[in-house]
């Protein structure tokens, strides 16, 4: 008897136990989409507000409708936005429905796509982002045709297009600049950014400073004060080892990351990542480590951790990505401080060059029947029209992405209301026009910037000389660059 | 497949590998009482055929013209390799004794048979055989395909590139350092097993220490043959596997020998005991993230209430790194442990302990003079699905806890490969990467059950 009522408790523990665990299993899965999208891109968040319930299910296509399916590499708050737009888009359309599918991260998405062009059901939009632009130029399908049509050329000069008008030429510079690749507009931009600077005003002040450091020097000299303070915080700046940081800190001193002019003038064969520039930031990157005023996570393409570190005030500064400017901004609203966002601090040593702009593209496919593409190119046209770029902004912090929704938000008076929100565009904005400033171009530069993250993680943590371990990833990246031109010369 | 060619060199290895082949099986069979013609024949066949199984489908082209040194000393190796693996087959062919006891196994079958249906066995096990043949050889034969080209995932085309993707891997960076260890290595293992034939106790007792040695060198050998590169790797791994398993199987039967004492509530215990083993590897990884998390994890949390020690961040420290990682997987793999630990305490002999204790052993000899041993069959079966463990199932955790950082410290064969192919988006490299894994995993087996499978006591 007694032993019937052990193994009663033992069976009902198991029971309480598994049930337990089952809802530890369930919540922990949320972060997981959030991660790997961070984990790939720079524009990404922390924020995984709306995860809760499966996101990414397609939806329903009313019958006798054409689907036009549209696949993104969101699964957040941002997947909702995009299918709020294609429902009222699809509203206006008879006979089509657009259909947003979320994704994990831009691979995956790719990787999916490569796949349904061979083997059918493919999508008619993708998304995909601007480091991977020379592998999204370069690819083509089972078939040996390219996977991707030009935008530009498929509206072949078009005002309108189903009623909806072209905004394409109403784009702003700095995302002209970037994507305009052999004097041609090849994808839609969609979410574009920069990288910018946040500060905790509340706790600088308390710390003993006044102005927001506009300088790499002025930054060091900040953090000093602030690490000397007698209630110091752990660390006074962190951002992310993404690759994207470096580049914006290259072309801020003006300098080029591959030969050719970063790409642009022809096909890069020559990278560059043992120049000055690089050499020089790195080493203040180190210098500042060394000095404990910068603070790593640990991991590279750590964006939840520098994310972290600043909404919970253990560091009064960040870098970070212009997308979150509302969410980090809202932190300091919940956390009772302010948050300031700037431009991004440069060397005093070499001020003459510009932000770049991160983000993606919306890439049309290739061997859409010609309805479906037109509606395509339609939707991309109304996904970006002043209305709902300025709301996309306004929503996360991803720059307005023509003059028309600038001049609509203006009107509003939504950048008086919210400083930090201009920052981004007026970074891009004060850039000069070189090719430093329009970003590289060239081939696997996706694992090129991981080589990139990996020797600065090398340095970090193990301590190691700049210049020498900078020469060793510049033969790694070289070795990549090379053998992706062979392979599209094949 | 690929554009070599029969260059003289690849003639000489193979006449070598031929003439060998000839030489050491014919005397090995003609001793054993084999046909002249039969022993040298099959020698100087296996000798032939076995480089060629490497050789043929390379297209020789380790003797190209666009081969470099190491290309090539690649090539002799794996002509070697070919020729005795099929020596040894032959060998087994030939061999008196394994004859017999093949004949014997032929006469005792007592399994059902299908007489005149030479089809009907097929037939039924068309659907395995299908699914096997679909979903492991056929990728496998693609593996070892994208292992010998430069390929992407994503980027058009391919191309050749011989065994470039395994020079990279493979290749010593300091030979006359290996040569030297490989000597040594097999003088322990001669002197051991030479010491070990003694009929003197102590001198026993030195053979085994000295073959034991001989185990250690040759984990040291293998770790001059990566290149710089890949090294970091096999050490990695090295550390990572054999903590886990060491750590975590000591630890398994010290808890299981305290939770079988008959104590109140032991049941709730053991129960207790059991539950890591019902979480998946990402989600312990996940625990132990948050637990050892630097600024705001419990582990930093009592570290700095109760002996005032500031948790340093263990993503940014190697040995720290690996060894939480190490924790999480010992954590991980302990509920199973125990369940085989507790079970087989339970069948270890009660007379052979009563013996003992009335012989005046005293608990701790009990334990290690009677229990352990009675628990080999155990720990051999632990030993090898810990090591699986660590070797394939670690990812998740890893993946969690560090990403394989800080700096690739965490990266084990397994994660090295992920990381290469997926995000790295490198299937060939990728593709070389994970057949070397596979060549050490067939390895390890074969070495686990050949030494470790002697000691082990079945209770006879």
């Amino acid at each position: 008897m007694r032993l019937f009522t052990r193994a009663r408790t033992t069976v009902a523990l198991t029971v309480a136990a598994a049930l337990i665990l089952a809802a530890c299993g369930g919540e922990t899965d949320e972060p997981d989409d959030g991660d790997s999208v961070a984990a790939e891109e720079p524009d990404d968040d922390s924020g995984d507000a709306d995860a809760d319930e499966a996101p990414d299910e397609p939806e329903e296509v009313p019958e006798g409708d054409i689907e036009v399916p549209v696949w993104i590499a969101f699964t957040d708050y941002r997947l909702d936005w995009a299918r709020d737009v294609a429902a009222s888009f699809s509203d206006q359309v008879d006979g089509y429905t657009i259909t947003v599918q979320g994704y994990d991260n831009y691979e995956a998405l790719f990787d999916a796509t490569l796949l349904a062009v061979d083997q059918g059901g493919q999508p008619a939009i993708v998304q995909y982002f601007e480091a991977a632009t020379t592998e999204a130029r370069d690819a083509v399908s089972g078939s040996g045709e390219p996977l991707f049509a030009s935008v530009e050329d498929r509206i072949a000069g078009r005002d309108e297009i189903l009623g909806f008008p072209v905004i394409l030429d109403d784009v702003v510079d700095a995302v002209q600049d970037y994507y305009t690749i052999d004097g041609e507009f090849s994808s839609m931009p969609w979410n574009s950014s920069s990288a910018i600077m946040f500060s905790n005003r509340t706790l600088m002040e308390e710390l003993g400073i006044s102005d927001i450091p506009e300088t790499w020097q002025d930054l060091e000299a900040a953090c000093e004060t602030v690490m000397s303070a007698d209630d110091a915080p752990s660390a006074c700046v962190t951002w992310p080892n993404h690759g994207w940081f470096t580049e914006q800190q290259i072309a801020l001193q003006g300098g080029l990351l591959a030969n050719n002019d970063n790409g642009r003038a022809d096909r890069a064969d020559e990278v560059n990542l043992d120049g000055e520039e690089i050499t020089d930031f790195i080493q203040w990157w180190a210098d500042m480590n060394a000095a404990g005023f910068y603070t790593y996570s640990g991991t590279q393409r750590d964006w939840d951790g520098a994310y972290n570190a600043f909404a919970s005030q253990q560091v009064p500064f960040v870098w970070y990505s212009s997308s979150d400017t509302t969410l980090l901004t809202e932190e300091g609203e919940n956390g009772g401080f302010e948050v300031e966002a700037s431009f991004l601090p440069f060397n005093a040593d070499r001020p003459d060059g510009g932000a770049l702009i991160g983000g993606a593209t919306l890439w049309l496919t290739e061997g859409l029947e010609s309805d479906v593409e037109d509606v395509a190119l339609a939707f991309l046209q109304y996904f970006n029209n002043p209305e709902n770029a300025a709301d996309w902004h306004k929503v996360t912090g991803y720059i307005p992405i023509t003059n028309a929704s600038i001049a609509l938000l203006e009107e509003e008076g939504w950048f008086d209301d919210n400083p930090n929100s201009a920052v981004a565009s007026a970074q891009l904005d004060a850039a000069p026009d070189t090719p430093a400033t329009a970003g590289v171009l060239m081939g696997n530069f996706v694992a090129i910037r991981d080589v990139v993250t990996e020797a600065i993680e090398d340095i970090l943590v193990n301590d190691l000389d700049v210049a020498e371990r900078l020469t060793q990833a510049d033969a790694t990246a070289q070795q990549l660059l090379e053998e992706y031109n062979l392979l599209v010369a094949n | 497949m690929h554009a070599g060619e029969l260059t003289l060199p690849a003639i000489i290895a193979l006449s070598l590998t031929t003439g060998f082949g000839a030489v050491t099986l014919g005397r090995l069979g003609l001793a054993a009482g084999r046909p002249r013609g039969v022993a040298f024949g099959a020698g100087a066949l296996a000798g032939f055929v076995g480089p060629l199984l490497f050789m043929v489908p390379l297209g020789f082209c380790t003797f190209g013209p666009e081969a470099v040194t190491a290309d090539t000393l690649l090539g002799y190796g794996l002509m070697a390799a070919g020729a005795g693996l099929l020596l040894r087959l032959g060998w087994t062919f030939l061999d008196p004794v394994a004859a017999r006891a093949r004949a014997e196994a032929a006469d005792t079958t007592t399994h059902g048979v299908f007489k005149g249906h030479p089809f009907l066995p097929w037939l039924l096990l068309a659907p395995t055989l299908i699914i096997l043949a679909l979903f492991l050889y056929w990728p496998a034969g693609r593996t070892l395909t994208l292992s010998t080209r430069l390929v992407r995932l994503g980027a058009p085309g391919q191309v050749e590139r011989c065994v470039t993707n395994f020079t990279e891997l493979v290749g010593p960076s300091r030979p006359g350092l290996a040569f030297t260890v490989m000597m040594i290595t097999l003088g322990l293992f001669v002197a051991g097993s030479s010491l070990s034939r003694r009929a003197d106790a102590a001198m026993q007792r030195l053979g085994g220490y000295l073959s034991s040695a001989g185990v250690a060198s040759v984990l040291l050998l293998l770790s001059l043959l990566w290149t710089a590169s890949y090294q970091r790797v096999y050490l990695v791994t090295l550390i990572i596997s054999a903590g886990t398993v060491i750590i975590g199987l000591a630890l398994s039967i010290g808890i299981a020998y305290l939770a079988y004492q008959p104590i109140r509530g032991a049941g709730i215990y053991r129960t207790f005991l059991i539950w890591p083993y019902a979480i998946s590897p990402p989600i312990a990884g996940l625990i132990f993230f948050v637990m050892f998390d630097p600024s705001n994890g419990i582990i930093e949390h009592w570290l700095g209430s109760l002996f005032g020690i500031d948790l340093p961040n263990y993503r940014q420290n190697a040995q720290l790194a690996q060894a939480v990682v190490i924790i999480a997987s010992v954590w991980k793999t302990l509920g199973y442990n125990l369940l085989f630990y507790i079970a087989g305490l339970q069948t270890v002999p009660g007379d052979q302990l009563e013996a003992a204790q009335l012989d005046g052993a005293n608990s701790w000899q009990r334990f290690r003079y009677v229990v352990i041993p009675a628990l080999s069959p155990i720990t051999f079966f632990l030993i090898v699905t810990n090591l699986t463990y660590a070797f394939f199932d670690t990812f998740g955790t890893i993946d969690y806890l560090t990403a394989g950082g800080p700096a690739g410290q965490t990266s084990v064969a397994m994660y090295e490969i992920y990381r290469v192919a997926i995000p790295g988006r490198d299937l060939g490299r990728g593709a070389a990467q994970s057949l070397i894994l596979f060549l050490g995993v067939v390895a390890l087996t074969i070495w686990q059950f050949r030494s470790t499978g002697k000691r082990v006591s079945y209770g006879s």
